[in-house]
């Protein structure tokens, strides 16, 4: 069977799925080294969260 | 791909960050579900009864076809049907953003946090992330059929968790052993003991059986509750909920694409055979707790073998049986290679496209610079953060602002898929009856009968049915037909 194909959804032709660049290869992110800019900026980020937020998130079983 | 329909249904958690907050979580719930159907008009609500816990106005069908509704005082947001990961993880995340959105025009982005996550680590309640794959009706859906899939959920875990600091209680937990139900403390090992620092899914600890048909006691590995929503002689809905909520759109493609590459090995007879877990519940939560991440499973037979080494089973048979076939199903199994690879190296390798890894890297990370144990609350604020929605705040967006984590979408096409079905499946049909039903006029003129036409409502929209008051029924029994043409002339006729 054949479908219809969704063009405008598409960023690249033929392409769907954007494969992994040369430095994504085999892997994620390279391990940031201690005191790196960008291991600063997500520590800056992870010591602005509150404390007791898991506290507050108080919720109901579900489904 | 694949010649297979996907959604996803999600359940969201809402945090709100006040001490004594003035409302409750619910009650923001329905606000936000109000803002997005009546102000933002992305949708229109249910006139009618959907069922005892869905009474008209408890949610709706929006333009992409989708739906957002309250379910359990959550906000949930099931996508379209999607026949591609590309659509199917573009309309995931285009719920996230639809949901922020309200959040945003409410002013309330300070004041609440939609999670999404699957677990309360206070309460241990939790709540879901399903998944639907379409079958045929000729899917062998026995204990003996299925076996090879649950062996294959059981140990997927290793790249489609999101993880978590602790365990649910192990003192409320039941599970199954041997066809019985037992309290897990009675075990008294796997996750019958002590509290562990982290376990790579969030749902393991809270799936009790192999099979079984409800959803919210007792969930099962494989639910079996035969509701296909389309045309039951022809297609078969096959029905997980113990998938964690995925932030990585990389995680979320690999986890269906996987999911629906078994399912066809299954349903052409190419499945990997003799690999039954024994006791597949309590080695689905010791998979998940292993601190070593040696991940060992005893099979049936008595052979002992890793989870990636039975995953690599299912990769060698989907190599075999369907790789070629298209340019998605190539992505996957080279992407699945890939991360089993790396799965048996260091996990930091992982990071951006395995939530779990992505994770527990970040709280290490924490806990090197800020020198705390597992134990210090602090990182169950932090787990909870990565799924946060705010992208200011979201660790996992945080990721992605290091230009970590490999994006699978575009914003645009997100947008798109917030304000557009898929054209490729029977959700492009119904978004042009919901735009339709969107033009008619406000919602309170379309809510308003008529003096003659009291006793049916001015629509009623299901996922394979719909009916315009004064208009006959609409059948769209075919999920893989998109009916346009035929529900445009019926509108306007």
């Amino acid at each position: 069977m054949k479908y219809s194909t969704m063009p405008e959804r598409r960023e690249g032709p033929g392409d769907p799925m954007p494969k992994p660049g040369p430095t994504e290869e085999g892997g994620g992110p390279r391990r940031p080294e201690t005191g790196s800019p960008e291991k600063d900026n997500l520590l800056k980020r992870m010591k602005k969260v509150d404390p007791k937020q898991a506290e507050r998130y108080r919720q109901r079983t579900g489904e | 791909m694949l010649n297979r329909i996907f959604g996803l249904e999600t359940e969201y958690g809402l945090l709100v960050h006040q001490d004594r907050p003035e409302h409750s979580p619910t009650w923001f719930a329905h606000k936000l579900r109000d803002h997005i159907f009546n102000v933002q008009r992305r949708g229109v609500l249910d006139l009618h009864h959907r069922g005892h816990d869905e009474p008209p106005g408890n949610g709706g069908f929006l333009a992409n076809a989708g739906r957002i509704y309250l379910d359990m005082g959550h906000v949930e947001y099931a996508s379209p049907e999607c026949n591609s990961l590309t659509d199917v993880v573009a309309s995931d995340r285009a719920g996230d953003r639809m949901l922020q959105q309200a959040i945003n025009d409410l002013g309330w982005a300070d004041q609440v946090s939609l999670i999404k996550n699957n677990i309360d680590h206070e309460t241990d309640a939790t709540f879901g992330s399903h998944e639907n794959f379409l079958v045929t009706r000729r899917f062998p859906f026995s204990r003996r059929g299925l076996a090879p899939l649950v062996t294959f959920l059981i140990t997927r875990q290793i790249f489609t968790g999101s993880g978590r600091v602790g365990s649910a209680n192990p003192q409320d937990a039941w599970v199954q052993m041997d066809r019985l139900i037992v309290p897990r403390a009675a075990l008294g090992h796997g996750g019958g003991g002590a509290q562990v620092p982290f376990q790579i899914s969030q749902r393991a600890d809270h799936i009790m059986n192999d099979f079984f048909e409800w959803v919210q006691q007792n969930r099962a590995i494989v639910n079996t509750r035969d509701e296909p929503l389309a045309d039951p002689e022809q297609y078969r809905r096959i029905h997980l909920l113990l998938g964690d909520s995925n932030m990585a759109e990389y995680a979320t493609a690999l986890k269906l694409g996987t999911t629906g590459l078994v399912l066809q090995l299954i349903e052409e007879g190419h499945a990997p055979r003799g690999l039954d877990i024994r006791e597949p519940v309590e080695t689905l939560q010791e998979i998940s707790q292993d601190q070593e991440r040696q991940w060992v499973v005893r099979l049936e037979s008595g052979e002992t073998i890793s989870a990636i080494d039975l995953q690599e089973r299912f990769l060698a048979a989907a190599q075999a049986h369907c790789a070629g076939q298209d340019e998605e199903t190539d992505w996957v199994l080279a992407q699945w290679e890939a991360v089993l690879q790396d799965l048996r190296g260091d996990y930091a390798g992982l990071v951006g496209r395995v939530d779990w890894a992505s994770k527990l890297w970040l709280l290490e990370s924490y806990r090197e610079a800020e020198r705390v144990q597992w134990d210090d609350p602090m990182l169950k604020s932090l787990d909870l953060e990565y799924h946060n929605l705010n992208r200011d705040k979201s660790l996992y967006d945080g990721l992605v602002e290091e230009g970590r984590v490999p994006r699978l979408t575009t914003d645009k096409a997100i947008d798109l898929a917030a304000d557009h079905a898929p054209k490729n499946t029977r959700a492009f049909g119904r978004g042009e009856l919901v735009k339709h039903l969107l033009a008619c006029g406000s919602p309170s003129e379309l809510i308003e009968p008529k003096t003659d036409e009291r006793l049916f409502p001015a629509y009623v929209i299901n996922w394979s049915i719909f009916q315009v008051r004064g208009r006959m029924p609409f059948p769209m029994t075919d999920p893989f037909k998109t009916y346009v043409q035929e529900i445009r002339s019926h509108l306007a006729g």
